[in-house]
């Protein structure tokens, strides 16, 4: 299949997203938590974009906000040549199905008071499509794609292991045959074992049905091993954004350099550095100034300390690459 | 087709397991379902009348006149004398009264002394009669059934009234909740008893006004539990997984949260009964619920103040039935807490 690469089916323009901290006896706006600080970034169909940073750093709410379960304070998310951002719910709904969500915890994600059928069911039922008969079908066909036996039907969520109610809550989400997936951690709160076996399940999916999908991982390995593009979120915004396969052999941001030492390695007689960050992560309600990796950044300098960089486009031969920091070009030589 | 969820199966159990509670319960519901049908145990109809080789069974149905048992009137028949009249009778008539020949309503006087009279079993006045000669058993039995069905329809109303506005409270939050907090303060803060006073001082109410007080008073109970279990769900991934899907309001609170706190709901339920029953109860004692001559124990016990020692039959009947009923749906209530106690289980099993 001849994919136009330049079309979009994803765009997201300086997307905010900040929660206001109340507090006293009038509920009087305290603060901000900066969860999104302009994040932008595009994708084109059938890719897989990895999301990866620690936890806090608003990879969750970055997948909330596209799919409009929050409205974002600002900037834009432009789904096929459609800003949907500021659509209202009502308008949203026929677009719905062509973005879905996969939820971190299959424990959360599944009403214990419905069966298998009903969740199912539900994406039809909602969209009006089909009769019983034809829904019944797709259930049954949905059952077979994620590899659960359709006896399955009639029981409830609790009666299944963490790996299967993962893979309802995947028939959940490609039921009505969705575009993009948001993977929001679908793997994080499974056992290793079962981890490569979701993790296959979705590619697989992937192929058989041309999804995008936008994978959010703490995980840096899963991530390596779905992902055609990464970006490293810090803070609410994006540090660093290449594909795959750099960011893991020629990380530019020195953020981005930590997390990969991080990951740990199968050869024990590998001399890699690993770089040991001081500090936490800053609190989002209130960041440091000027990039806000510097209080744990292990080459910081004056700048560092007064202004945000520019993203540094390490661009080389064809392969996209960005970096958000002043040293990044001469990091990336 | 209706399937129960195993979780509600596994409560189920649980509580049938709880005997005190599953006993109160079976009785309970035995109780209000032969008070349903206390016609047939307690009424001055006859059950069964045979007379000239013809059976009538006047319990249910249009008024018998006398005339058509030979008994020269045209009002309703009285059973207990045509009873005597027949008794003696060779063509094979006869008359079979319910165990309680009384109907609440009516007085039974004895020559030459005054009410209230003793119990009887003579007389069939098995707790006696009240200060106007009415059979307190009869009263006893036809006011269980005006209270337990008044405060059912009240509880209905209430809970509907309360989870919706609950709900709606939990899940927009924002604006709509703050103005329903302060709603429900105020509410909360008006002594309701006394508001009810002094409307019934107005208005005569009968049984649906008093009702409509009630509830009006009343939904606040619940929708304070309701928003905060709401509050607690809606951010849980399952309901972002509908609301991601497209789901309407309705559709999530409906379908998806309210399954979800049914163990606040259903907990709370006998408890609110045994207040809908004293509440009224309390009304009808201080002379301002249902008006007389409505069998009820409330005025029952205002009547067993005034005689005290002299009727000792008055107060110890009412107070007994009263203490026996509230114990009973209690019971019901601690064993139905138990058996939703989500720390006796977990759904990681």
């Amino acid at each position: 299949m001849v994919r136009d690469m330049s079309e979009k089916i994803l765009e997201v323009q300086s997307l905010k997203m900040h929660f206001p901290v109340k507090g006293g006896v009038v509920r009087k706006v305290r603060g901000y938590v900066y969860a999104l600080d302009g994040v932008s970034f595009s994708m084109s169909p059938g890719e897989t974009l990895g999301i990866v940073g620690e936890s806090g750093c608003g990879k969750t709410t970055l997948g909330r906000t596209i799919i409009s379960l929050y409205r974002p304070t600002d900037g834009t998310v432009t789904f096929r040549n459609r800003i949907i951002s500021d659509m209202r719910q009502k308008d949203l709904l026929p677009l719905r199905r062509n973005f879905q969500m996969i939820f971190q915890d299959p424990y959360d994600s599944l009403n214990s008071r419905h069966t298998v059928r009903y969740i199912l069911e539900e994406p039809f039922i909602i969209h009006g499509t089909g009769d019983r008969k034809e829904r019944e079908k797709s259930i049954r066909s949905l059952l077979d794609m994620v590899g659960l036996p359709s006896g399955s039907l009639n029981r409830y969520p609790h009666e299944f292991s963490g790996g299967q109610r993962q893979r309802i809550g995947i028939a959940r989400a490609i039921a009505l045959r969705p575009e993009l997936v948001i993977c929001d951690e679908p793997v994080s709160a499974l056992d290793v074992s079962i981890q490569s076996q979701i993790l296959n399940l979705l590619m697989d999916l992937q192929n058989e049905l041309n999804l995008t999908y936008l994978f959010i991982s703490h995980d840096l390995t899963v991530v390596h091993h779905v992902s055609d593009r990464v970006a490293v979120m810090y803070l609410g915004r994006i540090v660093e954004l290449a594909d795959a396969d750099t960011i893991y052999k020629s990380p530019a941001h020195p953020y981005t350099q930590a997390l990969i030492s991080a990951i740990p390695e199968p050869d024990p007689l590998s001399e890699r550095e690993r770089i040991v960050l001081q500090g936490t992560v800053p609190s989002p309600v209130n960041r440091p100034a000027g990039c806000f990796f510097h209080p744990r950044c292990p080459r910081a300098e004056k700048i560092c300390r007064e202004i945000y960089p520019e993203a540094a486009n390490c661009t080389k031969g064809n392969i996209e690459h960005y970096a958000v920091c002043h040293f990044a070009k001469e990091e990336n030589r | 087709m209706f399937r129960l969820n195993p979780l509600t199966l596994e409560n189920l159990k649980r509580f049938r397991s709880l005997r005190r509670g599953y006993w109160s319960f079976i009785i309970m519901m035995l109780l209000i379902f032969l008070s349903l049908v206390a016609e047939l145990f307690v009424n001055s109809r006859a059950l069964v009348v045979r007379y000239d080789s013809k059976l009538y069974f006047p319990v249910y149905g249009a008024i018998i006149p006398g005339a058509r048992f030979g008994l020269g009137y045209d009002y309703e028949t009285d059973y207990r004398q045509l009873k005597k009249q027949l008794s003696g009778n060779s063509r094979g008539d006869f008359v079979i009264m319910p165990p309680i020949p009384y109907n609440p309503y009516e007085t039974d006087f004895i020559d030459g002394s005054y009410p209230p009279f003793p119990p009887s079993i003579e007389r069939r006045h098995f707790l006696g009669t009240d200060r106007t000669g009415r059979d307190i058993a009869a009263r006893l039995i036809y006011g269980f059934r005006i209270s337990i069905i008044f405060s059912l329809i009240l509880l209905v109303f209430n809970y509907a009234i309360g989870i919706s506005v609950g709900s709606l409270m939990g899940y927009l939050g924002g604006r709509f909740d703050l103005f329903f907090q302060r709603i429900i303060e105020i509410w909360n803060n008006i002594p309701y008893l006394y508001a009810i006073i002094i409307i019934s001082s107005i208005i005569i109410p009968n049984f649906f006004s008093l009702l409509g007080i009630m509830i009006f008073f009343g939904w606040i109970g619940i929708t304070w539990y309701m928003r905060t279990a709401v509050y607690s769900e809606r951010e849980r991934e399952y309901v972002l997984a509908a609301k991601a899907m497209g789901a309407s309001t309705f559709r999530i609170i409906a379908k998806h949260i309210i399954p979800n706190t049914l163990s606040v709901i259903i907990t709370f339920i006998p408890f609110a009964v045994a207040g809908g029953i004293t509440a009224l109860t309390a009304l009808d004692y201080l002379g301002f619920g249902l008006a007389p001559p409505v069998p009820s124990w409330g005025q029952l016990l205002a009547e067993a103040s005034q005689y005290n020692i002299a009727a000792p039959w008055i107060g110890i009947s009412v107070i007994t039935a009263l203490v026996i009923v509230l114990s009973m749906v209690t019971f019901i209530g601690e064993s139905v807490r138990e058996a939703y106690d989500p720390k006796k289980f977990t759904t990681y099993e």
